[in-house]
């Protein structure tokens, strides 16, 4: 007998109950069949609503100008560049389960990686919203594409982190989009073969792009998905690397520190993975696919949630060491006077408190694996993370070289806010659609873990398990 | 039956005398003629190459035992056949913990300011810089936070190797095989979380950044951990195809060489990240502060060292193991290991050297002596580490994963 893996018993299964290939189809197919329940109705009109306040907020702010946000002399990026950074933050962790974990071969990744790739997605066209329509005149947008123009001709400047912004988030994209939809495939056939409906099946077939199950086409979505896998961990790890550069090339103090990569990076998995639990809580107990996104899941999560957590922690214990450590007034002043201390201290403290501090609860496998308790920690991260991203940049901007120019203390106008809900109304706008349109977990890649993984599978390799090894060794490769 | 009792070859013996016998000439000789030396830069030499030596090796010997911890917390199942490997390199922390020591009592209790500034205390006394840090740049708690963190490491090390020996006494039931593997999560989550306060933060600020110390990086440390855990990983590597060639290490297979081979590949592209991320941040802010650090070596006479460290752990490793048929290869690999150890060398003697020797550096016949001598020591201690327990942990709960392992 030959096996292609083997799973110890140790592991708990990532299927729950007595699975069948037809019964996983089934079940995750089946909100697709089925009319909307009336809760996703509401979700998706309050979504709505928000979204269109948003869009309220923009035309003020099209038709009357920035003048319409409460940006001072010095806090020239406020709220907007703030939620931008939180946006592309979240969509990280999306990235990272579809490709890293990918190449690190984690089983559990299939629960989860189609609702986090999309949700990647969803959070980078919202982050987009902020610097594109912070432009002012949004229709000069096109202004910042490097092509050979009349005008003059002027060229974006190429020294500028911003310019690689735009570079990195619409690579980031592609690549993102590119990976969810060609995962999607094999299943919206599945969709389309199961279709009772001509419409159905129209749209589902031209979705699957002629999907035909072939040996042939697995092989070429197999090495596909390895070359996407290859080129989003890189991505994962660029974009906010140059969001980071974003802040850390210039000469601001508390901006400038040289370990602002590698750490934005890690807070935005942890955000990320903060947002992925919120939704994949709520998805799947209003879907009932309890079986699909176990407890197992959770935890691992919110593992993955305490180790970021703490790279972050001490990365912010890095750099206000090193504030003090290196000698700078103006570094020592930023961090001792006026984030710890000063008008915006509440923001920094709430920071620490909601990043660094309560994450370390995880370390207890009780509370990771405490329903409610993940849910109520999944908010307070993003909170947090929020926080983070509004500490770097109002704290560092509030305080300028000039005295002169100290600004007063700011505070968003409602349009400002009224901006970034909006996003959440883009969110879960796009989050309900696809979740009534699209497989909500990848059916294929349960399969291909199910007789490995799946509870009532596992319970069959108990003769495997009690084998010595020796025996284990001599039966597994026995064919040579 | 597999063989678990590892005999020592004779050509690995042979290779060991004699890399310790040049090595201990070469220390002897450089004692006599570097450190008793009346001319300073001599004696800077001398204390420099041991302080270099000591501290990386060290630190990648460590990095076997946070490989081990990293996997532990993770569940990995694929390690374990070969998990014996790192075992055996991290059991040379102890000594490499007693000689960094020594070196660091000859360097502050011999008042080498020529090494640490800030030991001389007429000269913090004079210097505002130096006098603003003398909280964390002083004697005492250098000595303090050092004991601290070598006793830890040691301990918690011993603490894993001991719990690893536990899976060859017998089978377990899937209730003891539980409990044991709950226990290792518990002790390796003790090591990665010390190892945070230490690699990951304080340690390299202490024995590396305050060479040069008026100058600060908040990447410094993270950078020195990258360096370091990409070279343990490699001498991880060495140490399995060592093994497989003298027909030891039966369950592991080219799969699991694979997956090492990522690893050295992933984490060189790891390690350059930070190193451009440090490198640019401070190029482009060009605040004087600051680029002093880089300026003797991308301007001065450390120029060509500069770009090798560059060639030699990113432009090799990405080219040359990117292809899969390259990380399966016993050749290519066992090649690119020593590149990547001895590349990362350079890059700690590019971090000692120009805060130190300055403008008169040397790599000469008492640099490769020392190397020699501490290539010797890992290979002694190493050979006799794997002598001590069966090269396979039989009745480890994710042994037969590991067996079945398809990369």
């Amino acid at each position: 007998m030959s096996l292609i893996k083997y799973e110890s018993f140790v592991r708990e299964p990532l299927v729950d109950g007595e699975k069948t290939y037809n019964q996983v189809t089934e079940d995750i197919v089946y909100t697709i069949e089925a009319k909307p329940t009336r809760l996703w109705y509401i979700g998706f009109y309050i979504s709505i609503a928000l979204l269109l306040f948003g869009v309220y907020s923009l035309y003020r702010d099209v038709t009357y100008g920035i003048g319409q946000w409460n940006l001072g002399k010095t806090i020239g990026w406020g709220w907007d560049i703030t939620n931008f950074v939180w946006w592309v933050g979240i969509g990280h962790a999306g990235t990272l389960i579809s490709a890293i974990l990918l190449l690190f071969r984690q089983g559990w990744r299939t629960g989860v990686n189609r609702a986090a790739e999309a949700m990647t997605i969803f959070a980078v066209i919202c982050a987009g919203q902020f610097p594109i329509w912070h432009m002012g005149r949004v229709w000069m947008a096109f202004f910042v594409m490097p092509y050979p123009n009349t005008r003059g001709p002027l060229w974006p400047n190429f020294n500028s982190p911003l310019l690689w912004d735009v570079f990195a988030i619409s690579t980031y994209f592609t690549v993102s989009l590119l990976f969810w939809y060609s995962g999607l495939l094999p299943d919206l056939a599945t969709v389309r073969d199961r279709a009772k409906t001509k419409l159905r099946k129209l749209l589902y077939g031209i979705a699957s792009f002629g999907w035909s199950g072939s040996t042939k086409h697995w092989q070429r979505h197999e090495s596909l998905s390895l070359v996407l896998a290859g080129l989003s961990t890189p991505l994962v790890l660029s974009v906010h690397t140059i969001v980071s550069f974003d802040f850390a090339t210039s000469v601001v103090p508390g901006w400038h520190t040289t370990i602002f990569p590698p750490y934005f990076v890690a807070g935005a998995v942890f955000s990320g993975f903060a947002m992925v639990q919120t939704l994949m809580l709520i998805t799947r107990r209003v879907m009932n696919l309890q079986d699909y996104i176990t407890l197992g899941h959770i935890e691992a999560m919110n593992k993955v949630i305490v180790l970021t957590g703490s790279i972050v922690g001490c990365a912010y214990l890095t750099e206000l060491f090193i504030a003090w450590y290196g000698a700078n007034p103006y570094e020592y002043d930023i961090f001792f006077k006026y984030r710890i201390a000063g008008a915006y201290g509440w923001s920094y403290w709430l920071m620490m408190t909601c990043n660094v501090i309560s994450p370390q609860l995880f370390w207890f496998k009780k509370l990771r694996r405490n329903i409610g308790f993940t849910f109520f920690m999944s908010i307070v991260v993003n909170v947090g993370m929020w926080f983070e991203r509004f500490v770097i940049i109002v704290s560092s901007l509030y305080r300028d070289y000039l005295p002169s120019s100290w600004s007063l203390y700011y505070r968003p106008t409602i349009f400002e806010i009224g901006f970034y809900l909006g996003t959440f109304g883009l969110f879960f706008t796009c989050y309900f659609l696809f979740s009534k349109y699209f497989p909500v977990i990848a059916i294929a890649e349960i399969k291909s873990i199910l007789k490995t993984s799946g509870e009532s599978y596992k319970e069959k390799m108990a003769d495997l398990e009690n084998l010595s090894v020796e025996e284990f060794y001599a039966k597994t490769h026995d064919h040579h | 039956m597999i063989k678990q009792q590892f005999e020592i070859p004779a050509g690995y013996k042979k290779w060991t005398y004699g890399l310790l016998a040049v090595g201990i000439v070469a220390f002897i000789a450089g004692f006599i003629f570097l450190g008793m030396s009346k001319n300073e830069h001599d004696q800077t030499r001398f204390w420099a190459v041991l302080l270099q030596n000591s501290v990386y090796f060290l630190l990648v010997c460590n990095a076997a035992m946070f490989f081990i911890c990293a996997i532990t917390l993770a569940h990995g199942g694929w390690s374990v056949a070969f998990r014996r490997v790192p075992e055996a390199i991290s059991a040379v922390v102890p000594v490499f913990a007693i000689l960094a020591f020594l070196v660091f009592l000859g360097l502050i209790l011999g008042h080498r300011h020529d090494i640490y500034h800030w030991v001389d205390k007429e000269a913090v006394a004079h210097d505002k810089i130096l006098t603003w840090k003398k909280g964390f740049l002083n004697p005492t708690f250098f000595f303090i936070w050092t004991i601290i963190t070598l006793c830890v490491w040691t301990f918690t090390g011993m603490k894993m190797r001991k719990l690893s020996r536990k899976a060859d006494e017998g089978p377990m039931s899937a209730e003891d095989a539980k409990r044991y593997t709950w226990n290792n999560t518990v002790w390796a989550a003790i090591f990665v979380v010390f190892f945070a306060l230490t690699v990951g933060s304080t340690i390299p600020w202490l024995w590396l950044m305050s060479l040069d110390a008026h100058w600060y990086s908040t990447m410094y440390s993270w950078y020195t951990f990258a360096s370091t855990f990409v070279a343990g990983i490699a001498l991880i590597a060495l140490f399995i195809i060592f093994l497989k060639n003298h027909g030891y290490l039966e369950y592991t297979t080219r799969e699991q060489l694979h997956d090492v081979g990522k690893f050295i590949f992933a984490f060189s592209i790891f390690w350059t990240y930070l190193w451009f991320s440090q490198f640019m941040l401070i190029w482009y802010a060009n605040i004087p502060e600051e680029t002093i650090y880089f300026k003797i070596r991308f301007q001065g006479p450390y120029r060509g060292f500069f770009f090798l460290n560059f060639i030699i752990n990113f432009c090799a490793p990405i080219l040359i193991l990117m292809t899969k048929g390259s990380k399966r290869n016993y050749a290519v690999m066992t090649f690119m290991s020593v590149a990547v150890i001895l590349g990362h060398w350079l890059d700690f003697y590019q971090m000692v050297m120009p805060s130190t020797v300055g403008e008169n550096h040397n790599l000469g016949w008492f640099e490769w002596g020392i190397l020699a001598l501490y290539i010797g020591m890992i290979m002694f201690f190493t050979g006799r580490a794997l002598t001590k327990a069966p090269l396979v942990a039989k009745y480890h709960p994710y042994l037969k994963e590991s067996i079945i392992h398809h990369t």
